[in-house]
């Protein structure tokens, strides 16, 4: 009954003020303006100023009066443009190898930590660690142990013969920055994967255990079903991330030796402010973000109907 | 009917409104929010130097205030230099270490035409000298004036170059270089950390242009790139995989003063890590020798650098232009301590030796070689004043020699690829309007 009172008070209310806001309303976008002032400032409004400035030859330092409109000069030197294409496949390796080994190490560790063993919780702290850790940090603890002569990695590799270059070989050094990111990631993705596991159907696996099933039919036929949203969640996001990926290269490589890991976030800042071809950057930022948003949707629309829920 | 509340609209309108508010002035050129004093902004942190220059100027000065702010000289701190010079930030003054940004800085109008104020000064006609230029002439504006003299010079490890017995050269090639290194390299210490540039020793000023095209077909290109390779590959110079995993690049004083290596082709502004031995523990002294010639040509690899520029929209000009001239002929002797060599040379040589080389010159250095090599000698300095597509070209220079000094790639091959990639960013720079 109360409930029925108060929402036939507010469809009153709506019905005298048309579409307005109630007085309590705007106050309530007060409270929300400090975040909507920033989202505008620092989202919004470079998100526009990009999609203007892709079709705009522009250098920043001759100011907003040095913009020049080019049209679609832009996205045909793109395609003409051997780096950017170079970048994209650096890129594309990089998420290809980095999310999927990831993703599946995570579930893995998820896995595993999600069994009754001692010192669980610590376990769980430590695997997550990297992922909290400065990036900054992170870089320079690698950079020693990949040293190639001195650290730690080539000397164990050494018992085996191998003796990669890691950062200072165009051949090892995207191969290295993989090894970094699947190693930052993992926590993470194990921790996603316990909290998923934890929701797991209890009495699936009981009616399961009943019939005699296996443990790898119970993984196919009940844990992978019910994790394929989490999953899918962290492909999303780990494909977004991933083709994002700037602060190690950044830090530890600045897109070399030679270009071998000039992914596109790193082409693209070259681009934009180490040339200063502000115009031609943001189009490569425009070209980018679709080609994400496709990667997304493509990966998004492959769990429809697969999911437990969903069957 | 009066309204009760606000719509969506009006309240998203005020939103923007109030974010226009707060944004709008901030990009205003206008002189509103000003400060009275001078505002100055250098790369060089204020203890280094720019604090006693400041200091000494007002005291000259006391109508005038000024404020130094330092930024970081990376991408990231010549980026914020742009925005806040462009976004209208009370700077009145400014410095340019790379010519790349001088170049844009001067072509975008964020560079005040002091042309005149030079011409009419007879202590700075120096500055409209076009064979070794001091200062950056834009379409016959001068827009930047050198403040520092940063000639490279050779150093010696004299602990290790006695113990091998070498000469300390007055005088040498390159191939003389090279031979040099190989005598030094031991056991523990490698020759040198690095070739001196070939091509630059060779061909001097504006180097790596030919007309509208880029210059890198020079046999000299690929002379340095083989020879510094050569070099790596006999271990007389330095891994360049170690010099890559280690960022070597922006620590060299960290192995020479570890004696990881022994030649150091070098400008003063390293000198500093030589003269203090409780922040950069050594028991060596160091000897100094002229940089090798190249075929009997003998540009130094050193220019005129650390431009000052005057921003146009300053409301004081009158007084950048003081502040300009006072640290160009009287003010710039308390830079010597950072290694910056007044670009007019009006210091004396025991300020140069007193100021560059700390409290106790003949500990560390040893002081005859410093006096013939730095203060007699007349380097012939190679300032750059061609800058088309010049961070393109410098990013592709360093990319090809990475993969020829690591091994990977062929030095002819290596700058064929240099020599494409310069054209085409010469080209699509010169297409621009």
């Amino acid at each position: 009954m109360a409930t029925a009172t108060v929402v036939a008070a507010g469809t009153k209310a709506r019905t005298e003020q048309g579409s307005g806001i109630r007085p309590s309303g705007w106050i309530g976008f007060l409270f929300i303006a400090p975040n909507l002032l920033g989202v505008l400032a620092f989202t919004l409004i470079p998100l526009i100023s990009v999609v203007v400035l892709a079709f705009t030859d522009w250098n920043l330092v001759s100011g907003l009066g040095g913009i020049t409109f080019n049209g679609i000069d832009n996205f045909v030197a793109i395609a003409r443009d051997p780096g950017f294409w170079h970048a994209i496949g650096l890129t594309l390796v990089y998420v290809v190898v980095s999310v999927p080994l990831t993703v599946v190490l995570g579930l893995a560790l998820g896995i595993a930590l999600n069994r009754p063993l001692p010192g669980r919780a610590v376990l769980r702290a430590i695997f997550f660690l990297p992922y909290i850790v400065n990036v900054v940090a992170i870089g320079m603890t690698w950079l020693m142990l990949m040293n190639p002569k001195a650290g730690l990695v080539n000397q164990v590799l050494d018992a085996f013969g191998i003796q990669p270059g890691w950062f200072a070989s165009s051949h090892w050094a995207l191969p290295a920055l993989i090894v970094m990111a699947v190693w930052g990631g993992v926590g993470y993705c194990s921790l996603i994967y316990l909290s998923a596991l934890q929701d797991a159907p209890r009495q699936l696996y009981e009616a399961a255990d009943i019939d005699g099933a296996s443990a790898w039919s119970k993984f196919r036929v009940i844990t992978w079903p019910s994790l394929l949203p989490t999953t899918i969640f962290l492909l999303v996001t780990l494909i977004i991330g991933a083709s994002q990926g700037f602060g190690l290269i950044a830090l530890i490589t600045a897109g070399g030796p030679g270009d071998a890991t000039t992914t596109i976030s790193y082409y693209m800042y070259q681009t934009g402010f180490q040339f200063y071809r502000f115009g031609y950057a943001s189009a490569i930022g425009l070209v980018t973000f679709v080609g994400v948003l496709v990667l997304t949707l493509v990966t998004w629309r492959a769990q429809r109907g697969r999911a437990l829920n969903d069957q | 009917m009066r309204r009760k509340g606000f719509s969506r609209r009006e309240v998203l309108a005020g939103v923007g409104a109030g974010l226009a508010a707060a944004v709008v002035p901030g990009c205003s050129g206008g002189d509103s929010g000003r400060s009275g004093a001078l505002q100055v902004w250098g790369g060089v942190p204020a203890a280094s130097g720019p604090a006693d220059v400041v200091k000494a100027f007002q005291a000259k000065f006391p109508q005038y205030k000024v404020n130094y702010t330092r930024f970081v000289n990376d991408d990231r701190g010549n980026l914020k230099l742009d925005t806040a010079l462009q976004g209208g930030v009370d700077i009145d003054v400014y410095f340019t270490y790379s010519q790349g940004a001088m170049a844009l800085r001067a072509g975008s109008g964020l560079a005040a035409d002091l042309t005149d104020r030079v011409k009419a000064d007879p202590d700075l006609q120096v500055f409209l000298d076009t064979e070794q230029p001091r200062s950056y002439i834009d379409n016959g504006k001068v827009t930047a004036l050198a403040t520092a003299r940063e000639p490279f010079f050779v150093l010696f490890n004299e602990k290790l170059r006695q113990q091998a017995g070498v000469e300390l050269p007055q005088a040498w090639t390159i191939d003389e270089f090279r031979a040099t290194a190989r005598k030094l390299t031991t056991d523990t210490t490698v020759g040198t950390y690095t070739l001196p540039d070939v091509a630059r020793i060779a061909l001097g000023p504006n180097y790596w242009y030919d007309g509208n095209r880029s210059n890198f077909g020079d046999p000299h290109f690929e002379q340095g790139f083989r020879v510094g390779r050569e070099m790596i590959a006999e271990g007389t110079a330095f891994p360049w995989t170690e010099v890559l995993s280690r960022h070597l690049d922006a620590y060299q004083q960290n192995s020479f003063l570890g004696e990881e290596f022994h030649l150091w082709s070098t400008a003063p502004f390293n000198l500093r890590y030589l003269y203090d031995a409780k922040k950069y523990p050594h028991d060596f002294k160091v000897a100094f020798a002229p940089s090798p010639t190249v075929d009997g040509q003998n540009w130094n690899g050193g220019s005129f650098s650390n431009f000052i520029m005057v921003n146009p929209k300053s409301p004081k000009l009158e007084a950048a232009w003081a502040f300009v001239k006072f640290w160009l002929t009287e003010g710039a002797t308390p830079m010597l301590k950072g290694g910056k060599m007044p670009a007019l040379g009006n210091v004396t040589d025991e300020q140069i030796v007193s100021g560059m080389l700390g409290k106790e010159p003949e500990k560390y250095f040893d002081l005859d070689s410093f006096r013939r090599v730095v203060l007699a000698a007349d380097p012939k300095l190679a300032t750059d004043t061609r800058l088309t597509g010049f961070p393109e070209i410098s990013l592709a220079v360093k990319q090809q020699r990475d993969l020829c000094w690591l091994g990977e790639k062929d030095p002819g091959v290596a700058i064929r690829e240099v020599r494409r990639l310069a054209d085409a960013a010469i080209a699509r720079n010169e297409r621009r309007p």
